[in-house]
């Protein structure tokens, strides 16, 4: 049996023998005998340490939100693609692979908050006076500040201000300070502006904390994101064990989700297709007219 | 146009209907249904139970996925075992997952695409939770039916399975002592059950029929385990395959750390490794209808003849034989 890697590479992950697991040098199985916790196990693994006891309890309480958040467009992802009934693990990466600059941009927010704090830092700034900074320059930019509003909970959503609060109790820091003056001077100028209240979100909040935790902003992103995963494959399993493959089944009480009376056309009306010996004409007279640009994606 | 000048068929393509179907008012609007978890704009609650109040009562994440799969709150122990089984699972050097993940990666791609991607790694030889699940849950229904002694039924399934990827058993961990380890802490936290034993079972059987040396491996105790905690095999596919794609989270900020990204075209087929047909000339168009011929079988014993001929090439897809099986099956 080949047990070569298909890629050679230097690692300071891991290393696996036919005797043992190492990660960052801990043996993994001494690791679980020894009674530690898939929470140290994400330090160990990103930040080659072993967590103080809040950080891990904070680890802890922060996955434990960011599992499960019903439909968002991860879980919705999974449903559609289980729909076609392929091996589970297609709907689960798919979910996973939702998340980008809209569904959860942990990694960008994180960088977001390095280049403010390294700019504090710099420029002698205080972290207060750097969020006002950070937010005016946003949104003079006509940029969206990230980690402010939600979509669905539209008076904030309930994980974010109680995932601050413990963020507080367990390892407040510079990030908490940055990101707390940024959603004072956020609602601030929407005031001034006229408008409405927007309340932190979870990449706001939680990724503020895993940024605290040490977690650089690939790695939190990393987390939050495939924490979903789990709650995806719950998703996913649930309609493939419980709900009709194809989501289009007539014999079902309610519309489903592929029913034919789902769809809403908004493209070119229907038209003659143009026979071959007509073809070149065509295509010549609709491409000078120019009318199909406005369908063009 | 027309009936296509061929009366078969059944409907008229100049009088087809145009434009889409209208909306169906005779039944009720569509809704996602889900007996898993809802949300509205104050609270996300997961059978039954409020997410932050879960996590302010101090359940975590392992805590929440006995919710989400199971709808209830995991036993200490329980929730110790899965910890220690995510623990061993987290990790596992370059194999298939972090590879895919760097993969992805050096195309210089987003986190989220690699760590999604290489969940695609389990199948049904790597992570073969789902095979696995069906292979136990038909062993025991079989003992059910038979009334024979399980280590009779285990055998008899076993003489039939020894090369089978989703076994459990084999020869990847005669030296490192994980698998055992696993089953022994399920054994003293009190969890182990049925599935546990089946396993030793099946660890019996297939050293007593193996001419190489066999033992449990991470799959066999993995499932085992989880199986004893109430996971389904689907459960355990997707948990543990997402439980591996945080690690694969760790290879793609790796080799995007420490590898130049990858362009397209870039990477080189040694000659030395093609073992194809010659190289060739490419016939004119004229010459095309001398040197192409059209491959449609008339007959099964033609069929048959072309399917042995396209088996020889490699890479047509004709030489796998498998079962696509409805997930949906029950044993």
């Amino acid at each position: 049996m080949d047990r070569q890697p298909l890629i050679k590479r230097k690692t300071a992950i891991s290393y696996k023998t036919e005797e043992k697991t190492v990660v960052r040098g801990y043996s993994v199985s001494d690791l679980a005998e020894a009674g530690y916790t898939f929470y140290d196990m994400l330090f160990i693994l990103f930040q080659n340490r072993i967590p103080a006891e809040n950080e891990a309890d904070m680890l802890r309480y922060e996955t434990g939100e960011f599992l499960e958040h019903s439909m968002s467009p991860s879980a919705a992802s999974a449903i559609a693609v289980i729909g076609g009934r392929p091996n589970l693990p297609a709907a689960i990466a798919a979910a996973v692979m939702t998340f980008g600059s809209a569904h959860g941009p942990g990694a960008a927010h994180g960088y977001m908050m390095h280049k403010y704090i390294e700019r504090a830092r710099v420029e002698g700034k205080t972290l207060e006076e750097m969020g006002k900074i950070l937010v005016d320059e946003y949104m003079d930019a006509g940029l969206a500040v990230m980690g402010m509003g939600q979509p669905q909970h539209l008076d904030g959503d309930p994980r974010a201000e109680p995932t601050h609060i413990k963020h507080e109790q367990l390892c407040s820091g510079v990030y908490l300070a940055l990101q707390r003056s940024i959603e004072k001077h956020f609602n601030a100028r929407r005031k001034k502006e006229g408008k409405a209240f927007v309340a932190v979100n979870m990449i706001g909040a939680g990724n503020t904390a895993l940024a605290e935790l040490g977690f650089s902003p690939n790695a939190a992103w990393c987390i939050g994101c495939v924490c979903r995963g789990f709650s995806c494959a719950a998703h996913a399993t649930y309609t493939m064990k419980k709900g009709h493959a194809w989501a289009a089944s007539k014999r079902e009480p309610m519309v489903q989700m592929l029913d034919l009376s789902m769809i809403k056309y908004k493209g070119p009306a229907d038209r003659e297709v143009p026979s071959q010996t007509e073809r070149q004409e065509y295509a010549r007279k609709q491409k000078e007219e120019g009318e199909y640009k406005k369908w063009a994606i | 146009m027309g009936n296509l000048d061929d009366p078969r068929l059944n409907f008229n393509y100049r009088t087809r209907e145009t434009g889409t179907v209208a909306m169906d008012t005779k039944r009720d609007r569509f809704q996602w249904v889900s007996e898993v978890a809802y949300k509205n704009v104050h609270r996300i609650v997961t059978r039954g139970y409020d997410t932050t109040e879960l996590v302010e009562q101090g359940y975590g994440l392992t805590d929440i996925l006995f919710i989400d799969f199971q709808s209830r709150i995991p036993l200490i122990e329980e929730d110790k075992m899965l910890n220690y089984i995510m623990v061993c699972m987290l990790e596992d050097g370059l194999s298939s997952p972090a590879n895919i993940s760097r993969i992805v990666a050096g195309g210089k791609t987003i986190l989220t695409q690699a760590a999604g991607s290489s969940i695609l790694a389990f199948g049904h030889a790597y992570g073969a939770y789902q095979e696995i699940g069906k292979l136990m849950d038909g062993i025991l229904a079989r003992q059910e039916k038979e009334g024979k002694p399980l280590a009779e039924v285990v055998e008899a399934v076993v003489k039939t399975r020894l090369d089978d990827p989703a076994l459990g058993v084999s020869g990847l961990m005669l030296k490192d002592p994980m698998a055992k380890r696993m089953i022994a802490r399920a054994e003293k936290l009190g969890v182990a059950g049925k599935y546990v034993s089946l396993m030793k079972e099946i660890v019996k059987a297939a050293q007593k029929l193996s001419r190489e040396p066999v033992d449990i491996d991470l799959l066999g105790a993995t499932a085992a385990v989880m199986f004893d905690l109430g996971f389904t095999p689907e459960a355990t596919w997707g948990i543990l395959a997402v439980t591996r794609a945080f690690a694969a989270g760790a290879h793609y900020c790796e080799e995007s750390e420490r590898e130049a990204p990858v362009c397209l075209g870039q990477t080189l087929t040694p000659k030395e490794w093609y073992d194809g047909p010659e190289d060739r000339p490419v016939p004119t168009i004229e010459e095309r209808k001398k040197v192409a011929k059209a491959m449609e079988a008339q007959t099964p014993e033609e069929w048959k003849q072309i399917f042995l001929e396209r088996q020889r090439i490699k890479g047509s897809g004709w030489a796998i034989v498998e079962e696509i099986d409805d997930p949906r099956r029950k044993i």
